[in-house]
């Protein structure tokens, strides 16, 4: 689909700029490619010709982090996000698609296993300080030339997978709930390892047995990146599995994942063979944070005397409406003072890969959150997104703050 | 197209990544909010003041033209390039360079968006007024070159009343400071005729503001219509019964519908209009002032009132308000949106007339606007996709800047002239009046790099054929004595003479020793009031009609000017109090007459009658030289008639008093002032025991609200331990400082200070030794001592104004013996910005007509340098 079929919706931009209030990248670059109008008024060049597609449309359409905030502030509700991926997809027909992302979309991220062997060669050189991770993580030559600094973000990789760790197959749990099925994200599965443990140890607690899924990527870096045929490749491949398991309820750790599993249908649209299976999934697939709600764990108390905040990922507040859900959680636990942080919801700047690939542009977006998290005075930071989590612990070193970085289930 | 060397020669400056030059850049400059667009050949991010002045001096060398730009926001063509050139981005100037809670000043970079400022301001206790729909995507630089306005303007004023200091780049890539911290620097008003000059003039890299404390109580209420007619009767009503809320917001059934659909803000989507009106300022009495607006909107049949119960029910009313415009994106694609402004008891007529232009051209609109300030927003939807909607929408918006100037209005309240109204300049300016704005615009920029193409009408003959200019008006009872003073100036410049304008004679003369003899204009023969429009709180007068005069008419109507011009008072005449910018302490609260002034008409130096400003409450049509002409002390023309705002007289006016040392007045003053109290002043006077001093606080308004404030002024002054606290009523008219004014004036030097706020004090201290006994006054709230003096050496008038300068204020003589201005500029040490007050001067009074030699820094040490 060409993105003039998108016309009338572009169209509808008056240029009032009022995206530009939230917009993370704007605010940090203040220059127009940065900000939907921009972004807006260049697709609409590009279908009234004034305009052509360029290696100059890069920068404008890839440094988007797809937040969504622009639309948040936009009254007709330009979804912007969502016109820039579309745009994306015909900048790689028209443009160009480079072969190593086409490595990473069609070799690496459908094969966990190939996964874990670049992530375990990264993990050695990273680790030993042998070899750059750069090198080793070959999957992150993608992202180009912000790339160096890609192992400064990563601080040190585990060396066994939580997928290795759990191999895929059902555990016996000790509560009583239902059983539950759990969806490994990537970043879960090769970066968060702890958070993912401390995920399965509380699905195993209030479940009567959790089952491991064996899927590959939820697709939503392909599918960012512009391949939607990449993207569908990878999610159908789970929505076979997720088809296969007998669980009432699909929970997982990563609120990008859930937030791109919950847009199947949309992925799946228009009378595609899978929009059912896409529907169905959706439906199941629940956030941490919203499973956690129905199955309140037991007040840890590990908390007590700290100061806590929650920084909301953009694919849970934005991508799934989760706002209060989490604040909800941490204001229950017991000797803990919970604080807001300002401009919670704004992006941080990881946006999934985003950092790798345009580093110095990721960190100013996280500078601006350095400073709220500062002004807070929180001593530990809480969030529901591995990609988050990693530019959150990036940014904390970075500004040298005694802050903790914790997925919510580390914490409960 | 750029020349390649100076596309080197940017890169250098500002580094290479922050210039954009390619096509995809030049598309995303090519636009801003407006209709209008112009891509640049290139977009330069310079990152301070140094670097933006480099890029501007390298731009003039290369005489390519340029633009500043903030967030692009505007809804005028402000920042496009129609000859294409330089967009100079300001983003990057985004710093809050420091906020003083005690002078109630806070500098910023022009890249801070507006509500950047307020979140920073909140926390302590404060707010900056000016409040525009679009604040936060508005930056302040863009602020100040519209002269935004907003919800608050109302009452609080737009942004050039807000404004203290800027600092600019002049065409050339001279870095000056028009203005600071303290209030009323001699010579003219530079910085108000910066502000809303739409970039045409100079780049304003930072920016001084003033920032008041957060009132104490706000009621916000919701009021629902099922006519639109009614609405707007209730506005007129509102404003004639001398109410003034903060806010009074229209919006009709069109926009209320498409707000509801975008975000539920709970307005009634069957109403046919709303209005959001707002009162706030101290709790007691507010209550009551609400209660008073009720009844005047269910007389006007409103179907409900709601009344606003927390904050959070607050914002939603606001949430609709603020997003009214993107709201309309949902109608349609685009939206034509015109800012008129007419006078409030016009609002009917002008809604209707709208409509039925709407109508005429095939258009749906809607309307959302500050309908307290009369000021227009009606929005027509169309599609700019298709080219004969886009003729028909301009079309439209032309018809109905006619209709909005022929009921009295003007062309723009807030959004600015830019590229798209430009024509629409002839329907409120004669081509004379045009002239003298591009001269001053030619002084500025005499190569015509700065934001070319804007403002004016390009050329005489290119709309010749457009319906011609309604500004002209008939004939009234002062149009005779203007034309004589015009013949009398074209005399004085056929015999080459100079010329002294005098007003009631009751100042001597202003300024430093004319250059040659004057021989006095008279303009006592302006003595006519032209109309008093009571309903609209307005008020035309000839400059010759004494204040006292003017007054009497008002209080026919309950009405008043709020101006008590320190020596002389009712005597003095218009034209002399607005050319001094004569005012006392009240002027914390009221203002400086070129606060209050709307418009005037004078006769420039080449003997033309020049129309500046208008009717309205809000215009922001061309420069702003009304307050250029304000406050220039008959150096620049003759003013021959003057419209103020007035205002209700206030129901008491009160004064407490308190004797303590100079430190302890100064610290209950600023604590005062630093609070939600709401003082019309708070001034200090020697009192009769040499070491103490009287605290003067005046409160003005409903008396159940002056009597809630003279108790918590009380507790204030018994807390800091000052003795002799006692109230006392005064009069509206002649105010509360005659015994002062008594001591100050007919002494042989009468010295006028000002400093920042928090060091008032310090400046009176300074002043004290040389002034005589009971000959002095502070005003704490803007920092101004008023001195007589009997006697003043070289040494002591150096000590002075250095020591002044020191703190961050200025000096300067109201009068002084002929012997004294022989040997020293009355206005002290020279400064920059002076420079540029003389070539405004040789542009408007190109003969040295109007007593030449006065000005600041004509002075023998200014003559020195
Ligand atoms: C939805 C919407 C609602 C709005 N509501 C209001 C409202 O309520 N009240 C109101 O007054 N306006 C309103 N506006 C208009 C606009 O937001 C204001 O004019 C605002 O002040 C512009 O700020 P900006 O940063 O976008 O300036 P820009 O559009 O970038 O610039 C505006 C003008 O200022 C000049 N300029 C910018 N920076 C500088 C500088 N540093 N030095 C010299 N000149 C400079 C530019 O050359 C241009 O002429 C609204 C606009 C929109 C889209």
């Amino acid at each position: 689909m060409s993105i003039a079929e998108r016309y009338e919706e572009i169209a509808h931009c008056n240029r009032c700029g009022f995206c530009q209030a939230a917009c993370p990248i704007f605010r940090s670059t203040g220059h127009e490619a940065g900000v939907a109008r921009g972004r807006l008024a260049l697709l609409r060049a590009l279908i009234e010709g004034r305009i052509e597609w360029s290696p100059e449309l890069e920068a404008p359409l890839y440094t988007c982090l797809l937040c969504g905030a622009c639309t948040s502030n936009c009254f007709p509700a330009i979804a912007t996000g969502e016109l820039v991926v579309q745009a994306r997809a015909e900048y790689l027909q028209k443009v160009g698609r480079t072969s190593i992302h086409r490595l990473l979309f069609d070799r690496l991220l459908p094969h966990p296993r190939r996964l874990h062997l670049a992530a375990r060669a990264a993990a050695l050189g990273k680790n030993s300080g042998a070899s750059r991770l750069a090198r080793a993580l070959g999957l992150l030559r993608v992202f180009g030339p912000d790339f160096a600094h890609a192992e400064e973000i990563v601080d040190s990789l585990p060396t066994q997978p939580l997928r290795v760790r759990y191999p895929e197959g059902i555990y016996p749990g000790q509560g009583a709930g239902p059983a539950v099925a759990y969806f490994v994200g990537c970043g879960v599965d090769v970066v968060q390892t702890a958070a993912g443990a401390a995920t399965l140890k509380l699905l195993r607690r209030h479940c009567s047995s959790v089952q491991v899924l064996g899927t590959n990527c939820c697709g939503l870096p392909a599918f960012s990146y512009g391949d939607r045929e990449a993207a569908r490749r990878l999610a159908a491949k789970n929505l076979e599995i997720l088809a296969a398991t007998g669980a009432a309820a699909v929970v997982t750790d990563c609120s990008s994942c859930a937030g791109f599993i919950k847009s199947y249908p949309r992925l799946f649209s228009g009378g595609h063979p899978l929009s059912a299976a896409a529907r169905a999934a959706a439906a199941r697939t629940q956030d941490a944070s919203e499973w956690l709600q129905s199955a309140p764990p037991a007040e840890s108390g590990r908390l007590r005397g700290r100061r806590v905040t929650f920084h909301d990922p953009c694919h849970a507040v934005r991508g799934q409406g989760i706002l209060s859900e989490p604040r909800r959680l941490l204001q229950r636990q017991p000797g803990a003072t919970f604080v807001e942080l300002a401009e919670a919801d704004w992006c941080c700047g990881g946006a999934g890969s985003y950092a790798l690939s345009h580093y110095e542009l990721a960190m100013r977006v996280l500078d601006r959150k350095m400073e709220n998290l500062k002004k807070s005075e929180a001593d530990l930071v809480v969030t529901t997104c591995p990609a988050c989590i990693l530019q959150l612990a990036h940014g904390v070193r970075r500004h040298g703050l005694a802050v903790e970085v914790r997925h919510l289930t580390e914490v409960l | 197209m750029i020349p390649k060397t100076l596309l080197l020669e940017l890169r250098r400056i500002v580094g290479e990544r922050h210039v954009a030059e390619s096509r995809t850049a030049a598309e995303l400059y090519s636009y801003d909010g407006s209709l209008a667009k112009g891509p640049p050949a290139a977009v330069v991010f310079p990152a301070d003041a140094r670097e933006t002045a480099l890029v501007v001096k390298a731009a003039c060398r290369a005489a390519v033209a340029f633009a500043p730009r903030g967030f692009g926001t505007n809804l005028s063509g402000g920042t496009v390039l129609p000859y294409g050139g330089l967009s100079i981005c300001l983003t990057r100037l985004n710093r809050i360079r420091s906020i003083h809670p005690h002078n109630r000043t806070a500098v910023v970079q022009p890249g801070v968006t507006n509500l950047e400022l307020q979140n920073a301001l909140a926390p302590l206790g404060f707010f900056y007024a000016p409040d525009p729909a679009s604040q936060k995507v508005a930056t302040l630089g863009g602020n100040v070159g519209e002269n935004s306005g907003g919800p608050r303007c109302l009452k609080y004023g737009v942004t050039t009343n807000h404004v203290l200091g800027l600092e600019a780049v002049l065409s050339g890539g001279e870095v000056v400071r028009l203005g600071g911290p303290a209030h009323d620097p001699p010579g003219y008003d530079l910085r108000g005729l910066l502000i809303g000059s739409e970039g045409t003039l100079a780049v304003v890299t930072e920016v001084t503001v003033r920032i008041l404390p957060r009132p104490e109580q706000v009621l916000t209420q919701l009021v629902v219509y099922d006519d639109v007619r009614a609405a707007a009767q209730s506005v007129a009503d509102i404003i004639a019964a001398g109410i003034v809320p903060a806010t009074l917001e229209m919006m009709d059934a069109p926009i209320i519908r498409a707000v509801e659909e975008s975000l539920a803000c709970g307005y009634p989507r069957d109403a046919a209009a709303v209005l959001i009106i707002e009162v706030e300022g101290p709790a007691a009495g507010l209550a009551r002032q609400a209660e008073r607006i009720r009844a005047l909107c269910a007389a006007n049949g409103c179907r409900e009132v709601r009344a606003a119960g927390s904050a959070a029910e607050r914002n939603r009313l606001w949430e609709g308000r603020r997003g009214a415009f993107g709201a309309v994106a949902r109608l349609a694609p685009n939206y034509l949106v015109n800012d008129c402004t007419v006078p409030r008891t016009r609002l009917p007529e002008a809604l209707a007339q709208v409509a039925a232009i709407a109508r005429k051209y095939g258009f749906d609109h809607g309307n959302v606007f500050h309908a307290g300030d009369g000021n227009l927003h009606p929005l027509i939807l169309f599609d700019s996709r298709d080219p004969d909607q886009l003729t028909r929408v301009h079309a439209a918006g032309w018809e109905i800047m006619r209709a909005c100037v022929a009921l009295g209005g003007t062309i723009s309240g807030e959004h600015g002239i830019g590229m798209e109204k430009k024509e629409a300049m002839r329907l409120v300016f004669s081509d004379d009046d045009i002239c003298v704005q591009r001269s001053l615009q030619q002084a500025f920029d005499p190569l015509g790099v700065l934001n070319p193409g804007k403002l004016f009408p390009e050329t005489a003959t290119e709309f010749a054929d457009k319906p011609h200019a309604i500004w002209a008006g008939a004939d009234d009872l002062l149009s005779a004595a203007e034309r004589e003073t015009a013949v009398a100036v074209k005399a004085a410049l056929a015999d080459g003479s100079a010329l002294r304008v005098e007003g009631a004679g009751t100042a001597g003369p202003f300024g430093n020793l004319p250059a040659r003899p004057l021989a006095p204009l008279a303009t006592g023969r302006l003595d006519a009031i032209v109309a008093v429009d009571p309903a609209n709180q307005v008020v035309t007068a000839g400059a010759g009609v004494r204040l006292g005069v003017l007054q009497a008419a008002l209080a026919a109507h309950n009405q008043f000017l709020p101006l008590r011009p320190a020596l002389g008072l009712e005597r003095r005449s218009l034209g002399g109090i607005a050319a001094t910018g004569g005012c006392g302490p009240e002027r914390l609260h009221y203002g400086a007459p070129r606060r209050l002034l709307l418009g005037l008409r004078f006769v420039d130096g080449r003997g033309r009658l020049i129309n500046a400003g208008g009717q309205v409450v809000k215009n922001v049509a061309g420069y702003d030289l009304t307050r250029l002409i304000a406050g220039s002390a008959g150096t620049l023309g003759v003013i021959t008639r003057l419209t103020f705002r007035t205002a209700t007289r206030p129901e008491r006016c009160a004064l407490l008093s308190a004797v303590g040392g100079l430190e302890a007045c100064e610290a209950v003053a600023r604590q005062l002032l630093g609070s939600d109290i709401g003082a019309v002043f708070a001034a200090a006077a020697p009192a009769a025991d040499a070491s103490a001093w009287r605290l003067l606080i005046g409160f003005e308004g409903f008396a159940e609200t002056v009597a809630a404030q003279l108790r918590r002024a009380e507790e204030f002054c018994r807390r800091a331990r000052l003795a002799a606290v006692t109230a006392t009523d005064y009069d509206a008219v002649s105010g509360a400082f005659a015994a002062s004014y008594a001591g100050i004036a007919g002494r042989p030097f009468i010295l006028r200070a000002g400093a920042p706020a928090d060091r008032a004090a310090a400046a009176a201290e300074l002043i004290q030794p040389y002034a005589a006994c009971g000959a002095l006054l502070v005003e704490f709230g803007f920092g101004r001592v008023m001195a007589g003096s009997n006697g003043l050496g070289l040494a002591d008038w150096r000590r002075l104004s250095g020591g002044l300068h020191a703190l961050a204020g200025h000096i300067l003589l109201e009068t002084a013996p002929v012997e004294f201005k022989r040997e020293n500029d009355v206005f002290g040490a020279p400064q920059p910005e002076w420079r540029l007050m003389h070539r405004v001067k040789e542009t408007l009074d190109p003969h040295g007509l109007f007593a030449p030699g006065t000005l600041p820094g004509s002075g023998p040490q200014g003559a020195a340098r």
